[in-house]
């Protein structure tokens, strides 16, 4: 596709970049993104993906804007409290970018949704707020062979992860770390725990900053580590993992066979 | 011989009553394993997400069989689910 003036003038500090160019805003153009959850990790991912010009984004979320989520979810305003989130966000990034298309799915994710949903996407984004979701999301990716970046915050503290499992080699998946979704109850979700504003913030960008990159090829990709935040201590760590053998999705013997199956193992769990 | 504890977010609770902020040294036998400490400080395995002895990543796997020396720092996550 060509730009017109108006494009070339909004993207051109990526343009000017050696690593994106004209060639690699093309690319982000043509690129379809979907972002799982819009609401604190979902917020700033969302703005800057849009602001970056990526083609098509969708987004799904079955919540509506509530006062409590306004001290973190950037996207939503106070007018759009009782709004459903996905035609709240969808208003705010129609504002910041009128070239973007932006897809509504207001919907829970679930095991009956996620792989046609996939499908029409080169990469999926997840800013979910529970486990069984998560772990959805993780095995959908897997079958459907599409690239996932995820990202998780609670209190101060932030993860993230790239992760294209169903590549031959050394390429984890989310099961590879964490086997099972912890019982109900055990770890406590943001209204419970708290989280700090920024925090959401912080992963956020960085997770729109690993979307683009993973779109465009350029530098590392986190595939195969963990970014661990300590918002309390101001410090990044870097892991690297490895794919478990024994992984139940990805490893050598693997017992999940489909979606159905895991599934019912997130709400055993 | 002693180690150090670095447990983050939800994890903190399993570290030695008074801890200021999240870190603690504590005193283990020699040759302790990361399973006989996370047994001695009650911490549920399901809750146990990242482990890092010395900033290198331990898989739950080896945690029998990964022994401490002294001085190590032992680092824990519990999985976070936020957004």
């Amino acid at each position: 596709m060509a730009f017109n003036e108006e494009q070339i003038r909004r993207y051109a500090r990526h343009i000017i970049l050696p690593e994106v160019g004209a060639k690699g805003q093309e690319k982000l153009a043509n690129a379809r993104v979907l972002v799982v959850g819009a609401g604190g990790l979902g917020s700033p991912s969302l703005l800057y993906l849009t602001a970056a010009g990526v083609g098509t984004i969708g987004v799904i979320d079955d919540d509506v804007v509530d006062l409590s989520n306004l001290q973190r979810q950037v996207v939503h305003p106070t007018s759009r409290i009782g709004v459903p989130k996905v035609e709240s966000a969808a208003l705010t990034l129609a504002e910041v970018n009128p070239n973007v298309r932006v897809i509504r799915h207001h919907a829970r994710l679930d095991a009956e949704n996620a792989l046609m949903l996939f499908k029409d996407y080169d990469l999926i984004a997840d800013g979910s707020d529970n486990f069984p979701t998560r772990f959805l999301v993780n095995d959908a990716c897997y079958f459907a062979q599409k690239p996932l970046v995820t990202a998780a915050i609670l209190r101060f503290d932030g993860q993230l992860a790239t992760f294209r499992a169903y590549e031959e080699g050394n390429h984890p998946c989310y099961r590879c770390i964490f086997r099972e979704p912890p019982p109900p109850g055990s770890v406590p979700n943001c209204a419970e725990g708290g989280v700090f504003g920024a925090v959401a913030g912080v992963m956020g960008t960085i997770q729109a900053t690993e979307v683009v990159k993973e779109l465009l090829g350029i530098g590392q990709s986190l595939d195969g580590h963990m970014l661990i935040y300590d918002g309390l201590e101001g410090s990044f760590r870097k892991i690297a993992i490895t794919r478990d053998r024994a992984c139940p999705l990805c490893g050598e013997n693997p017992t999940i066979h489909g979606i159905e199956a895991s599934s019912e193992a997130a709400c055993a769990g | 011989m002693k180690i150090t504890l670095k447990f983050y977010t939800t994890l903190k609770d399993y570290l030695p009553e008074g801890t200021k902020d999240n870190a603690a040294e504590i005193e283990v036998e020699d040759g302790a394993s990361v399973q006989s400490v996370v047994e001695r400080q009650g911490v549920p395995t399901n809750m146990i997400h990242m482990t890092l002895v010395n900033g290198a990543y331990v898989t739950p796997g080896d945690f029998a069989s990964h022994t401490l020396k002294d001085g190590d720092t032992l680092a824990m996550w519990p999985p976070l689910a936020g957004g």
